[in-house]
């Protein structure tokens, strides 16, 4: 027997509610229960866990009707209390909010499967996310990742080592060779092993296949000349 | 490495004293070296009396630069140009210990110096300054507390007062010598002045005591090493011969002078003594009436003299002959001798001999010639009385006034360490004053620093405070206009949709836009939870463009986690003013973040190259204002230095604590 996917959507306004439920409607059959806030969500979340566990929350990040009392008062809470207890569910993030320091914030500390606009998602998208959640990988909206990768630029455009290694790497045939060329702002030279990770994590900053589609993208982005 | 350097550290320790040992060494060589050179010299000049010797040994040792060898150097040969009567030298000498004693304030030189100018009077028979120069190099060495060299200035001093008949004078000087001498147990010169005491008694008729001061002398030269002893028995027997003769004892001094001459050997080395006891013997003799065996003496005696020709026992023996001739009625021969001993006291100043001669002369000649003897006689007497008296004044006089002169220096001393003490009290007291108003405006300084340094920290701490809760007001309301105005915005814009109001529509959304653009403007993320650095760069990213660029530098150099958040806040919302003014006003492609930090301070700069604007005109936009007053208010330093087409350049400085 198949059993249907189990969501949890919480947002506090009603509105949203219905569109989702309209949206998923669409797209799959599913098991869907709501909740307009946080502690209520959590509540559902650690009662389900001893009979069928929810799959995956959908969330917003504000809770306007959150009180003195309540307290789990907005989304941000709720994901950490969620990762704390060590529940397993993938959680994606249904919201207004594109302030880069407040994406940057939520997806660097609480790691969410999924980042959504409100003003921009429809049942395609939600449907895409929900796919892309269960088989355990990341899914954020356009203009979240565009963010996120003009802020990858930005900070390797930032890290001096960083823009060493990708003007010098088209000099030299072996990476090896670069151990020696490459140096810190101190004046001390940077181990291979050091180099090689950078470059790997360069490579997953800028969506690289290999060092030359690196360096082409580094190239196409301005961060080298 | 600690180790090592320990070593190197006793290595060189080791190097340092041994450099010092070679050093002194060296220095005691040269001593050496040099005071062997000049002992030669000493030696040369007593034997050659080459008057040049003297002032190559002072050139020489001079040259050395060693004082103590130069002080020697002169002392040896300034006592050796007296022997040799060299007046140059011995002036010379005691201009050179002038010098010396200026140079080096050694007070023992300055008593040299008045001694040398001593004998250089004695050698020229002014007795009166060889006295006054004896009693300032005794004083000085008195005050020196040098007993022994303050001793032997009293000797000569008794010996010149003795010489011009001062006898009381001499005995002052002896006893004086005595006390200082007695506590060192010394020998030789406290024999002297014994021996010297005896002679002022056997002159003043004390012939008891005289004696018993010979013996006393003869019992300390018992004590002397190296000396022997039966010659100075001889001394002793003569002595008191001589003192039994002034009593008229004439067999008990003829015993004496007896005893002397069986003396083994006394001829052949103690010629001088011999004499004495030979002449000392006859003149006993003649006085007992045994003229023949008193003649034989004599002559014997003035053979010996002649040979050695001293003058002063000659002048003596002739005298002594002309009497006994005299009394032998060997007229001839008595005015021969006593013409002889007249011309031979008078050469040498031996008055009471010169007296003796001439009343002899005046008896013995007949007439004119006798009468202009006689009255040469009682001239010179009374000449002779009258110098004796004035002497005698004058060496009390130098004693009274250099006395006088000692309390009267020791008044104004006493005087002056008064005055002194009251001065160096007074100074005392007043720097005491001037510390004690020093530490209380220090005290007071320090309180009232302590005081405004704590104000402006608790007023930073207010500031800071504000700071904050006005973010928290700024985040309230973005939140609301994001969650309400948007939200609102957004249902409406649904329904304006629905209804197919397009037009409407759009400019709601616009709206909605504006709106939110606006909450993010006031929105803000914790430090805490994203730090500086990271929304610096999501502040850069944000205004990622291909043709513009943000560049920043050292960014790193500052520990933002130990900065203040609400400096952090106004950092950020100033960097992200100058970027949008930067981009929007001034048309910019390239901004500068440069950061830095001191001790006690953070700084910014930001620079662009875009138009740049006219930093003197009074007109500053809105934004600018408010970053202006944002970090004023935390006691930030703000600057814009800006020019048309020159680009702005913000400098901002913000204090850590406030202070």
């Amino acid at each position: 027997m198949v059993y249907k996917t189990k969501i949890l959507i919480a947002d506090d306004h009603q509105l949203v509610i219905q569109g989702l439920l309209c949206s998923l409607n669409e797209v799959g059959d599913f098991e869907v229960v709501t909740t307009t806030n946080c502690d209520d969500a959590f509540k559902l979340i650690k009662a389900s866990q001893n009979t069928t566990p929810f799959q995956i929350l959908f969330t917003d990040l504000s809770f306007d009707n959150a009180t003195e009392e309540t307290r789990l008062p907005g989304g941000e809470e709720l994901i950490k209390a969620i990762k704390e207890n060590g529940f397993d569910l993938k959680i994606g993030v249904i919201t207004a909010h594109t302030e880069t320091n407040r994406v940057y914030n939520i997806i660097s500390n609480l790691n969410p499967n999924a980042y959504l606009l409100k003003s921009k998602c429809n049942a395609s998208e939600i449907g895409f996310a929900i796919q892309k959640m269960l088989q355990n990988e990341y899914y954020y909206t356009h203009e979240i990742h565009h963010k996120l990768m003009r802020r990858n630029i930005v900070q390797i455009q930032m890290d001096d080592v960083a823009v060493q290694i990708l003007k010098e790497l088209p000099n030299h045939p072996k990476i090896s060779n670069l151990e020696g060329v490459i140096i810190k702002n101190d004046g001390t030279k940077i181990k291979l092993r050091s180099i090689e990770t950078k470059l790997a994590n360069l490579r997953i900053n800028l969506n690289a296949i290999n060092n030359t589609d690196l360096i082409l993208k580094a190239k196409e982005l301005g961060i080298i000349d | 490495m600690m180790k090592q350097k320990r070593y190197k550290k006793s290595i060189f320790l080791l190097f340092s004293a041994f450099l010092v040992c070679f050093s002194l060494f060296s220095q005691k060589n040269a001593y050496d070296k040099g005071k062997d050179s000049i002992i030669i010299l000493l030696k040369e000049y007593s034997k050659t009396k080459q008057p040049q010797i003297p002032q190559k040994a002072f050139l020489f040792a001079e040259e050395t630069k060693i004082d103590s060898l130069l002080k020697v150097t002169y002392v040896n040969f300034g006592m050796k140009s007296y022997f040799n009567k060299d007046l140059a030298n011995l002036t010379l000498t005691e201009k050179r210990l002038h010098k010396f004693y200026i140079k080096t304030k050694d007070s023992s030189a300055l008593a040299k110096q008045y001694y040398y100018k001593s004998l250089f009077f004695k050698i020229q028979y002014k007795i009166d300054s060889t006295f006054y120069y004896l009693h300032k190099s005794k004083n000085i060495s008195v005050q020196l507390k040098d007993s022994l060299e303050a001793t032997r200035r009293l000797l000569s001093m008794a010996a010149v007062q003795f010489g011009e008949n001062d006898y009381l004078g001499s005995e002052n000087s002896i006893i004086e010598g005595l006390r200082l001498v007695e506590p060192l147990d010394e020998v030789f010169f406290t024999g002297l002045l014994y021996e010297r005491l005896g002679n002022v008694l056997f002159i003043t008729e004390r012939q008891k005591e005289a004696r018993k001061k010979y013996l006393k002398f003869f019992e300390l030269q018992k004590r002397i090493p190296n000396v022997k002893i039966k010659y100075e028995k001889a001394r002793l027997y003569n002595n008191l011969a001589k003192t039994y003769e002034a009593e008229g004892n004439y067999v008990k001094g003829i015993e004496y002078y007896k005893k002397c001459l069986s003396i083994d050997s006394l001829k052949l080395n103690s010629l001088y003594r011999y004499e004495i006891a030979l002449g000392g013997f006859s003149y006993n003799n003649f006085k007992l009436g045994n003229n023949k065996l008193a003649l034989k003496g004599y002559l014997a005696v003035l053979k010996s003299k002649e040979k050695r020709n001293h003058k002063r026992g000659l002048a003596a023996l002739h005298t002594l002959l002309g009497e006994i001739y005299a009394s032998n009625s060997e007229t001839n021969k008595a005015v021969f001798h006593a013409k002889k001993g007249l011309q031979l006291s008078k050469e040498i100043n031996l008055t009471n001999r010169v007296l003796e001669n001439l009343l002899r002369l005046s008896k013995l000649v007949k007439g004119e010639t006798g009468r202009q003897h006689l009255e040469a006689h009682f001239v010179l007497n009374d000449s002779l009385f009258r110098r004796e008296r004035s002497l005698k004044n004058s060496f009390a006089k130098v004693r009274y006034e250099t006395e006088k002169k000692d309390i009267e220096n020791t008044l104004l001393k006493k005087e002056n360490s008064r005055k002194q003490l009251a001065l160096e009290s007074q100074r005392q007291q007043k720097i005491i004053a001037w510390l004690l108003t020093g530490v209380s405006i220090l005290f007071i300084g320090f309180g009232v620093s302590i005081v405004s340094t704590r104000k402006k920290k608790l007023i930073f701490k207010a500031k800071m405070e504000q700071i904050e809760v006005r973010e928290k007001e700024r985040q309230q309301i973005a939140k609301s206009l994001h969650d309400e105005v948007a939200g609102d915005i957004s249902m409406l814009h649904l329904n304006l949709a629905k209804t197919n109001q397009t037009t409407a529509a759009k400019s709601l959304d616009t709206i909605k836009e504006n709106v939110r653009n606006l909450s993010h403007q006031l929105s803000s993320e914790s430090f805490d939870k994203v730090s500086f650095k990271n929304q610096v760069i999501n502040l850069i990213s944000d205004f990622f463009e291909v043709d513009f660029r943000i560049k920043t530098q050292e960014i790193d150099s500052v520990d933002w986690r130990k900065i203040n958040n609400a400096i952090k806040r106004t950092l950020f919302l100033a960097i992200r003013e100058s970027i949008q003014n930067s981009k929007k006003h001034g048309q910019a492609t390239v901004i500068n973040l440069s950061f830095n930090e001191t001790k006690n301070a953070v700084f910014l700069t930001i620079s662009d190259n875009g138009k740049g604007f006219d930093s003197t005109s009074k007109k500053a936009g809105i934004g600018l204002k408010n970053m202006q007053e944002r970090i004023e208010e935390i006691n930030g330093v703000f600057s814009i230095e800006s020019a048309l087409q020159k680009g702005t350049k913000i400098n901002i400085e913000i204090s850590k604590s406030g202070i």
